[in-house]
């Protein structure tokens, strides 16, 4: 097990340092930044004084071996925009789409469990056919337009949210719901049908002719069955939701890392692109790490 | 991340949970801009995000020019005089003093000229406004300061219009984030991608506004910042869309300064022949983008500078909507030989101004109408701006581009050579006429100075239609109802909290 | 909510044939047919009606919709420029599901190859294609999607390209996760022995039975595709007018949400519907084509 996990890592960090590759030479290719920075108008010689101070000037491979010295200190240099250091930018930023992404996952794993649980239940009822059109109608509509409509029903209609911004426990509840739309259809349907798919295998039948209730049947037998899938999709959502979180962020004006990414790519901040693909890539590798041992844990069998 | 939620939490509960918590301090502004400005330093305040948190309201100038009537005005200087062909003297006002507490005298606005121009930091408004320009200064004596320029510049009292003005100490070689300075505002607090707030100025030499502090929110996408209004969030949204200005209550259109053109490539066929040049003009129908897509209160354009500009030539006349006669033109091309069924290429910049894509749109389906053939491809800044500056592809398609250009500064030398002398960046003209006409009317003043300009706006609009100009355009603010601000053609770079009071 | 107790769903439905089980099922024959409308609309109405979607009426502007007194074109009403939306739609879905269905087949193509040599051959390679897709899946698509097309114009081809990448590592995964659990089952291991080559192996052992699920993951993440590129043109990269989509046709109409809101409003119907249907479909093709549901289905 230990030996698996560290495995693992090593292959992480080989993942990671690939990835800072494949970014560094990518989003450098994208354009000289010169022009964004400075007014149209601006000499050439301008235009060059500034590719000179910002070390833009250098060879590609010169800029990297630089870059790469300093990054093995986590020091990713400073954003172009700010002249902050980019990955205090970052962290900064971060901890904000964490929190988001965290709420919006532990509130689509409790109601995606509960409804595709009781949608199981009776397969074809009433209730399994309005929570699978539901779910798949939010889960296929273009997230920037419900985000919109949803502002103009719940804070000009009727008055009862902020529109965008952070500040109270208020600010959350759109930008949340937003999040929360696409995964929750999926993940409800993934629910559902692990459910029926557990609810009709022998073991369930057996606990059923001992006579087990069906809340026993639901959370004692069929969703510990039912677990690995759900995590499997969580799992990949929850990466996903890094897709949502920009235009969420974007809209709602929230500070959080998704938009530093996109405006910093706008803007070719390239210290910046780099230090938030690094961190939110951690993160994400991290979490595969925890679903591959919850995996473990769940399921005896895959340990390798 | 569990303490910041938790104070989110704390912080809700003591705003009240039940509803939400806008608790609007009565004599605060909250303003709503539609990108974080990232670098709040004084020498980057001509960037519009910039300006119109710093720009009068914490930093000062030495002259102010009032966009409305062109008048210079002055500010912390109490006047000036030309002592010869490239020196003017600046005497300044007295007991002024930084936020910082330092008295504000000769040696910080030799500074400041020093750190804008030098290069270290690239600030914006050295390059924008002082390129090229070999400038020193000359220290009298505390109050009185002398600023040389190679070449001569007869404007030199309107260009310190844009120079912020900094303490001494502050640092040469690196962007400050809290900025001081000597304007009616304090520098309060930045929360990076939230909020920036000022307050009032309690030692503040001029008279005591009445607003007590802003504080500035950012929200890029503009219809949801012009509901912050509606929804009593926010109290000023500058740069909302025409279709968000819905409520002529709280909605101001206000020229902002900006004329919208396109720029036709007159060296490469057939837009090389001056016939299809005023075929392209005489394709477009200028009055159907008025109340549409863009603002009723738009004017139509002959020139790239707002009428208000010293030298603007009112007796040229906008060429009117004529397909018949564009058809026409383009056949008699046709005949001689010209290659006017060669696609031509028309190139937009994304987001250049609410609805700029759908006007791009609109041209094509005119243009195309009118028998051209024509490509349209919109670009990101980084990729248009290729198309538009020096050195251009050699072996190019024809092409028209799309700009909006920005000239608030009165005088349209801000303007012309870049966009037309043959020497100038973004010029596709090689035409002696035109070079004599902007080299002369750079160095020259009064009278003759407007002359030249306007003989060189007729020159191009008539005699060799460079361009296909539209628009002056329009901005609209909107504002709350408790305020008492209009908004003018200053509002696109600046926004002067010392202006609002309340209703 | 009150819960009866369970129906159980017979464990093995003998299908007489697809058709007729098709019929039996509503819902999913309503979705069938939609699809099957909708290529055809962009197949053989869409190019007559290119000149329609295109011709602008400035003055005629934000036509609202049911408006009968005019060309049956307008009954969805007129977008910001006077053109008339359905016309728009009909050209719109070329270009969507020409993006969409392009970059399916190519990542269900190259990622469910990948993922049979990775599940098949195993060690090594297996490892290295695994973290390649690890790369990938830690990279936000959205973000790789703005690089690339910054590189790269903002067309079509280049959009596909890039979605496809993004979109590789699902089908490897799942390919190579079923791959291994099915190598190991005995008739497998059986043929093997029996000296059954191994291509032979992987075209009648273990595809019929990777299959299924991967059709499953195509029909749901076309969905996907069509969604990542309304929100690529929501930030305002994606495909560039004059070309449309679906996605750029709610990201143009979004603006007018208060006074026009059948802009964004019919191009998003057409989005829901298209994959509404699909999702559908893939539920019934689940039931239709292998009735043991084994979780990996899901993924």
């Amino acid at each position: 097990m230990l030996k698996h996990l560290r495995n693992r890592l090593i292959s992480s960090l080989l993942s990671l340092a690939a990835l800072i590759v494949i970014v560094f030479f990518l989003s450098r290719l994208t354009g000289d930044p010169s022009a964004l920075y400075l007014p149209l108008d601006a000499s050439i010689e301008s235009r060059e004084n500034f590719r000179e101070i910002n070390g833009l000037n250098d060879p590609l491979i010169v800029q990297f071996s630089s870059f790469a010295k300093d990054i093995v200190q986590f020091d990713f240099g400073k954003s172009l925009r700010t002249s902050r250091p980019a990955l205090e930018m970052v962290l900064e930023a971060f901890i904000w789409t964490l929190q988001l992404a965290l709420i919006t996952i532990a509130l689509v794993i409790l109601v995606a469990t509960v409804i595709g649980s009781l949608a199981a239940f009776n397969v074809g009822g009433l209730f399994d056919r309005v929570a699978t059109v539901v779910s798949l109608i939010g889960a296929s509509a273009p997230d920037f337009w419900i985000a919109i409509v949803g502002i103009l029903i719940f804070s000009i209609g009727f008055g009862w949210l902020p529109t965008s911004g952070t500040g109270s426990l208020l600010h959350w509840v759109l930008p949340v719901a937003i999040l929360f739309i696409r995964p929750f259809g999926l993940i409800t349907q993934v629910v559902r049908n692990s459910m029926i798919a557990a609810l009709h295998a022998p073991y369930t039948k057996t606990a059923r002719a001992k006579g087990a209730g069906p809340r026993r049947i639901i959370f004692g037998h069929s969703l510990r069955n039912a677990a690995l899938p759900i995590v499997t999709v969580m799992g990949d959502q929850a990466a996903g939701m890094l897709n949502g979180a920009v235009i969420v962020e974007t809209i709602f004006g929230f500070p959080g890392v998704g938009k530093l990414m996109i405006d910093s790519i706008l803007m070719r901040d390239f210290s910046v692109i780099l230090a938030s693909i690094v961190v939110t890539a951690i993160a994400i590798l991290l979490m595969n790490i925890l679903i591959d041992l919850s995996y473990a844990a769940l399921d005896p069998r895959t340990r390798a | 991340m569990s303490f910041t939620l938790h104070r989110g939490l704390v912080a809700a509960l003591l705003l009240g949970c039940s509803f939400p918590a806008y608790a609007q301090d009565e004599r605060r502004v909250k303003i709503v801009l539609g990108e974080e400005a990232q670098l709040i330093d004084p020498c980057m305040a001509s960037r519009s995000d910039v300006g119109r948190v710093v720009l009068q309201n914490i930093s000062e100038t030495l002259t102010v020019l009032d966009p409305r009537s062109a008048d210079l005005r002055p500010r912390l200087a109490m006047s000036w005089t030309q002592v010869d062909d490239d020196t003017w003297q600046f005497k300044l006002r007295e007991g002024v003093k930084f936020s910082d507490g330092t008295a504000f005298d000769a040696k910080d606005v030799a500074h400041s000229i020093a750190r804008t121009t030098s290069g270290a930091i690239n600030c914006e408004i050295g390059v924008k406004y002082f390129g090229g320009l070999d400038i020193s200064t000359d220290v009298i004596d505390p109050q009185t300061i002398e600023i040389t320029t190679n070449p001569a510049q007869p404007i030199l009292p309107v260009l310190m219009s844009t120079m912020t003005i900094v303490p001494e100490e502050t640092a040469m070689d690196e962007h400050t984030r809290s900025p001081v300075g000597t304007g009616p505002y304090i520098f309060d607090e930045w929360k990076a991608g939230q909020s920036i707030s000022l307050s009032r100025n309690p030692s503040y030499w001029g008279e005591t506004p009445e607003v007590e502090g802003a504080t500035y929110l950012f929200r890029s996408d503009r219809s949801v910042a012009a509901l912050m209004v509606e929804n009593g969030e926010a109290d000023i949204v500058p740069n909302i869309a025409v279709q968000d200005a819905t409520n002529t209550d709280t909605d101001f259109a206000y020229p902002n300064s900006e004329t919208f053109f396109l720029r036709i490539d007159t060296q490469v066929a057939p837009l090389n022949d001056r016939r299809v040049r005023e075929a392209l003009n005489l394709a477009i129908d200028r009055e159907a983008f008025k109340g549409s897509i863009l603002s009723s209160e738009v004017v139509s354009a002959t020139q790239i500078v707002p009428p208000t500009t010293i030298g603007s030539n009112d007796n040229l006349t906008p060429y009117p909507y004529d397909p018949e006669k564009a058809r026409s033109l383009i056949e008699e091309a046709r005949a001689d030989g010209v290659p006017v069924d060669t696609p031509i290429k028309l190139i937009g910049r994304t987001g250049i101004f609410p609805n700029g894509t759908e006007v791009m749109e609109a041209m094509q389906a005119m243009l195309s109408d009118a028998g051209f053939k024509v490509d349209l491809n919109m670009y990101d800044v980084a990729e248009w701006e290729n198309f538009y500056t020096k050195p251009f592809a050699e072996d190019r398609s024809p092409q028209i581009i799309q700009l909006q250009h920005d000239n608030a500064k009165g005088d349209p030398v801000f303007s012309m050579f870049f966009k037309y002398h043959s020497d100038g960046l973004q010029s596709v003209l090689e035409d002696d006429e035109v070079d004599r006409l902007i080299d002369e009317a750079t160095v020259a003043t009064g009278e003759t100075r407007a002359d030249l300009w306007k003989q060189l706006f007729a020159r191009l609009h008539d005699d060799i239609i460079s361009d296909i100009v539209m628009f002056h355009m329009v901005g609209y603010t909107r504002v709350s109802e408790r305020l008492d601000f209009e908004p003018s053609i200053a509002t696109n770079s600046e926004l002067q909290l010392a202006e609002i009071s309340f209703r | 909510m009150q819960h009866s107790t369970p129906e159980l769903v017979p464990e093995h439905i003998t299908p007489p044939s697809t058709m007729a089980l098709l019929r039996r099922n509503p819902a999913a024959l309503a979705a069938a047919m939609l699809l099957f409308v909708l290529v055809l609309a962009a197949l053989f109405v869409a190019p007559i009606l290119v000149d329609a979607a295109s011709s602008t009426d400035l003055r005629g502007r934000n036509a609202p919709p049911f408006d009968f007194g005019r060309n049956w074109l307008f009954v969805l009403g007129a977008d910001a420029l006077g053109r008339p939306i359905l016309p728009r739609i009909i050209v719109a879905a070329q270009n969507t599901l020409l993006i969409a269905g392009c970059s399916v087949v190519f990542a269900l193509g190259v990622g469910s190859g990948l993922g049979l040599i990775a599940g098949y051959v195993g060690g090594t390679i297996s490892q290295i294609l695994m973290r390649v897709a690890d790369i990938i899946m830690s990279f936000p698509s959205l973000l790789l999607a703005v690089i690339v097309l910054y590189m790269l114009e903002p067309s079509i081809f280049n959009l596909v390209i890039v979605l496809t990448i993004t979109r590789i590592p699902v089908y490897l995964r799942t390919t190579r996760a079923e791959v291994m659990e099915i190598r190991k089952r005995m008739f497998v291991q059986a043929s093997a022995v029996m000296g059954a080559s191994h291509l032979r192996i992987i075209l009648t052992h273990i595809l019929p039975i990777v299959l299924p699920t991967l059709m499953t993951i195509a029909t749901l993440e076309f969905a996907f595709v069509v969604l990542a590129e309304s929100s690529l043109s929501f930030l305002g990269i994606g495909i560039q007018p004059p070309d449309i989509t679906w996605g750029m046709m709610v990201a143009q109409g979004k603006p007018y949400l208060t006074q026009a809101w059948w802009l964004s409003f019919w191009p998003g119907l057409a989005i829901i519907l298209t994959t509404l249907s699909l999702a559908l479909l893939s539920n019934w093709m689940r039931l239709a084509f292998d009735p043991a549901q084994r979780w990996r289905l899901e993924l």
